[in-house]
Parts: structure tokens; C-alpha cells; sequence
């Protein structure tokens, strides 16, 4: 916990806006429109706000968990945090690497084997080869696959694609791990496991941000839940039970 | 500035050709010999055309080493397109998720492409001793040739992996762009045989350039004309730079608009 302190990842009043049309083209008329009046101004027809305003401070070291009803906002926060996307306005900061622990199989190629796989995925989520064969062991016993491991991954169950995936990135090195409502398809033994190895990540000032809805999991390892709605942080509680109570009264 | 930030992601450029690689060939019959089989059955083809059905005088090297010696840059070019350009598309997922240079996507299916050549490339030498055709020196004007096809079909493969992202019609138009590329590139013929005036218009394609001079080089022992050269390399690299600059324009907005 030595780290705790410094920040890890800081959005700063970061505005979305998304497009609803199903061709997204801009004519040269809107761009030089655009250049007039300066990007991020009043939503053209089609458009809306994803985030309006989002300010979140994560130090080093803290687990955060996202937490709102669905198309609130929360995977395009860990969009922006991923770089993946930036924000229309407003400002996005990450010190360290980022790992998105991303959903069942992405990356994954369903002709390669398991181990073949952890090198596809380990070095899309930024580690080098040398390091996956050094940490090739300890990611294949942590996966629980045995002798599958040299299986094709399209014969594995959902659950395994999970214990693979979680494997690569608990290892991966990364700074600041994003977790995006995954860990419901493992079972309840893999899961025990993957909540102390996240708890073991943030002993060692490892960040961890979290989008679920499984109330009984943020309990367990967030420090602070952030409850986002309208892409609008509208409650931050290291209780979960008064975020709760803020959704359900507003239902 | 390009290399800096594709040297960083070198590993990420590796495992995704070998990954492509490892997938193309593992559950196929004749593994990597397809990379033979495509710029020969061109070669069989053009012979059987050309010595039977049109009788035409094409060259005065043996046809088989010539259809060869063009449909071997050829086949490296198409397939580095075809590939490349739904790559983007095809990794939507990932697109969406995950930071990296979104060019290492189409590059590594050019990588694929360039293995596939070199694997084919002895199968033109093969044929250059079998036909007994005598190598000069001039013959290394191959390597810097080759150099200038890698710098020139990578980047059409970025720009019209790019493209396609916003307008799926690039896709839709490969396998007819390609097509007429073909026709407008020297396989199956030579310059040499073009009036002046053809040719000109011929050479706005910096494969006929290409294509022609690594023939010229390898089986006709005639040496490149060093500013033509020149000239096309300023061309190439120019055209490189400005898809490079447009590709890190439009790379900011492919999770949005993909």
C-alpha cells in the first residue's frame, strides 16, 4: 500500500458524444460547421451525450467499482480509459499501463490452442514474448485448463475461455486492470480465487476498476463504489447498501 | 516517428502474423506449399494461354520463368491487399477494447504475405537454374526493388484498411480494384513490346515499374535506370508519409465509427 496516494487514473469533466446514425460521415459542411463553432458545442440531430461531465479520481492502489443501470455509461468510462476512445471534452489521464480484461475469448482464436492463445492475447494486452515465456508456467496453472491447455480453444466452455483470459491478465503486469462484468460465468471456486488474486493485485498497488452488477462481488473487494447514471457520477459510497438504496428508490 | 511506434509493438506485429500464418495453413491439406501454388498455377496458366491458345510472342525468355518472375511480386501485392483490408473490420472486438496502433493489423497480414514470397521466391530460382538463365550482377538490383514493393503495398494496404473502417464499399470493390491492377501491372506482359505513349501512362502504376525491372534484373541481366529509381522511390515514400499522417488522423475515431 506504499503507492497509495498517487493517482492512477484521473478523468477530469469528460464529455462523450455519440452518434446514433448508422453511417457515421461527416459532411465537409459539418466539418467547417464544426471548425466555426468549435467541437464538443450543441448535439446536432442523431447525437447524444454518453458521459456529461464525469470527474474520477482513482489513487494507486484502489479498487473502484462502477456501478448503474445498463447504457449509463459505464463500459464507455473504461473506453476512455483504454484509450480505446477519447473524450469530446474534458481531460483523461492514466500513469501506467492499462490491462482491459476484456470479455470471454476476445483476441482469442479459436483454431490456436490455449497455450497458443496466451501469446495472441498477452501481447495485445501489451506484454512482450520474453515475458510470456517466463510467466507461461504460472499462467497456465493459474488457468486450472491441465492437459486442455493444448486444446483448440473453440472446444472449450465459456467458463474456461473466463479461467484463460483471467489468468493472462492477472499476469499481464499491467498498472491499472479494467474488469468488465466477466467474472459471472466462472465458477464459484475460480471466482473465490480470482477475488484474492485481485485483492493480492491491489496489495501491490496494482488499481483495479470494475463495471458489474453483482452487488454481493463489489461488496467484496471494491473500496468505493461510484454510482453513474445519464453518464452523470450521481453517488460515490464505499457503502454499497446506499447506492443500492439510491437505485431502487429512483425505480 | 512510424517506426518508433511500430518498434514498440514489434512483438504484437510477430505473434499476429504467426498467428495468421499458424491458422492460413495448419488445417489445410498442403500446408505451406500454397504459397507456391498461387503464383504457379498463374505461370501454367499464362504458358498454356500464350503458347497454345494465342500463339503470341510475349518475350524471348522461356515463359515459364518469365510468367513466374512477374506473378511472384504480384501475388505478394493482391494477397497483402485481400488480407489486409478487412483486417480492421474483422477485428471489431478488439478494435473496441483494447489500445494498440491499429496499423500493426493490416501490416501483419503484409508480413504474412512477405513470408509466403520468400517461401516462393525458391521456387523461382529453381526455375532460373532449370532453364539455364544466366545471372549477372545486376541481378541485386532485386533486393533494393523488393524494398521499395514492401514500403509501396503496405501502404495501400493501411489506407484502404483505413478506408474500409468508414465505408465497407472498399471491400466490397477489392476483388475488383484488384482485378484491374492486375491488368495494369506487367504479369503477363512486358513494357518492352508498348509504344512510348502507353508505357508513360503505364508507369503512373509504380508496380509496372517495380515488376518490370525486377525481371529485367534477375532474367535479362539489364540494369535500372538509377533516377527512374530514384524518381519512383521519392514517389513510393512520399506517398507512404502522407498515408501514414492520414491513417494516425482517422485511428483516434475507428472504436466510434467501426
Amino acid at each position: 500500500m506504499s503507492s497509495r496516494g498517487s493517482l492512477a487514473v484521473a478523468l477530469r469533466d469528460a464529455w462523450k458524444k455519440y452518434s446514433l446514425r448508422e453511417i457515421f460521415h461527416r459532411s465537409l459542411r459539418e466539418d467547417i460547421m464544426r471548425l466555426i463553432r468549435g467541437n464538443g458545442q450543441p448535439l446536432e440531430k442523431d447525437e447524444f451525450w454518453a458521459l456529461q461531465g464525469i470527474t474520477l479520481e482513482v489513487p494507486k492502489g484502489e479498487c473502484v467499482g462502477i456501478y448503474g443501470p445498463n447504457g449509463a455509461g459505464k463500459s464507455t468510462i473504461l473506453k476512455l480509459i483504454a484509450s480505446v476512445t477519447y473524450p469530446t471534452k474534458g481531460s483523461v489521464e492514466v500513469f501506467g499501463r492499462v490491462a482491459p480484461l476484456i470479455e470471454v475469448g476476445a483476441g482469442f482464436h479459436p483454431d490456436l490452442t490455449g497455450r497458443e492463445n496466451i501469446f495472441v492475447n498477452g501481447t495485445i494486452i501489451g506484454m512482450s514474448i520474453k515475458e510470456i515465456k517466463e510467466k507461461l508456467d504460472d499462467i497456465i496453472a493459474f488457468s486450472e485448463l491441465g492437459r486442455f491447455i493444448d486444446t483448440p480453444v473453440k472446444k472449450y466452455s465459456s467458463g474456461m475461455y473466463l479461467k484463460l483470459g483471467m489468468a493472462i491478465a492477472v499476469h499481464s503486469g499491467a498498472d491499472v486492470l479494467l474488469i468488465d462484468e466477466i467474472l459471472s460465468v466462472g465458477d464459484e471456486t475460480f471466482r473465490n480465487k480470482c477475488i484474492d488474486t485481485i485483492q493480492g493485485l491491489l496489495d501491490q498497488g496494482k488499481t483495479i476498476i470494475m463495471v458489474s452488477h453483482d452487488k454481493s462481488l463489489l461488496e467484496q473487494i471494491a473500496h468505493r463504489i461510484v454510482y453513474i447514471e445519464d453518464g452523470q457520477v450521481k453517488k460515490e459510497q464505499a457503502n454499497i447498501e446506499h447506492i443500492i438504496g439510491a437505485y431502487h428508490a429512483k425505480q | 516517428m512510424v517506426t518508433k511506434r511500430i518498434w514498440q509493438y514489434r512483438d504484437l506485429l510477430l505473434v499476429f502474423a504467426w498467428r495468421e500464418f499458424v491458422v492460413r495453413y495448419r488445417q489445410s491439406a498442403i500446408g505451406i506449399i500454397w504459397a507456391i501454388f498461387q503464383p504457379l498455377s498463374m505461370m501454367v496458366l499464362f504458358t498454356f494461354v500464350f503458347s497454345w491458345i494465342l500463339d503470341m510472342k510475349i518475350s524471348d525468355i522461356p515463359y515459364p520463368v518469365f510468367f513466374y518472375a512477374g506473378a511472384l511480386p504480384w501475388t505478394f501485392f493482391a494477397s497483402s491487399l485481400n488480407y489486409a483490408i478487412p483486417s480492421l473490420t474483422n477485428h471489431y472486438g478488439l478494435i473496441t477494447k483494447i489500445y494498440f496502433p491499429r496499423e500493426i493489423l493490416p501490416l501483419s497480414y503484409v508480413t504474412v504475405a512477405l513470408v509466403d514470397f520468400l517461401i516462393a521466391s525458391t521456387c523461382l530460382l529453381g526455375l532460373m537454374i532449370l532453364y539455364r538463365i544466366h545471372i549477372t550482377w545486376t541481378a541485386l538490383w532485386f533486393l533494393p526493388l523488393f524494398v521499395i514493393l514492401v514500403i509501396f503495398t503496405a501502404s495501400v494496404a493501411v489506407f484502404l484498411a483505413g478506408l474500409n473502417v468508414y465505408y465497407r464499399d472498399v471491400r466490397a470493390a477489392t476483388g475488383f480494384l484488384i482485378q484491374l491492377w492486375f491488368f495494369a501491372s506487367p504479369v503477363m506482359y512486358s513494357v518492352d513490346k508498348v509504344n512510348i505513349k502507353l508505357k508513360l501512362l503505364l508507369f503512373l502504376n509504380p508496380l509496372t515499374f517495380i515488376i518490370e525491372n525486377m525481371r529485367r534484373c534477375l532474367l535479362e541481366g539489364r540494369d535500372v535506370v538509377w533516377w527512374q529509381f530514384l524518381a519512383v522511390s521519392i514517389i513510393v515514400v512520399t506517398w507512404a508519409v502522407i498515408v501514414y499522417r492520414f491513417f494516425m488522423h482517422i485511428e483516434r475515431s475507428f472504436a466510434d465509427v467501426i
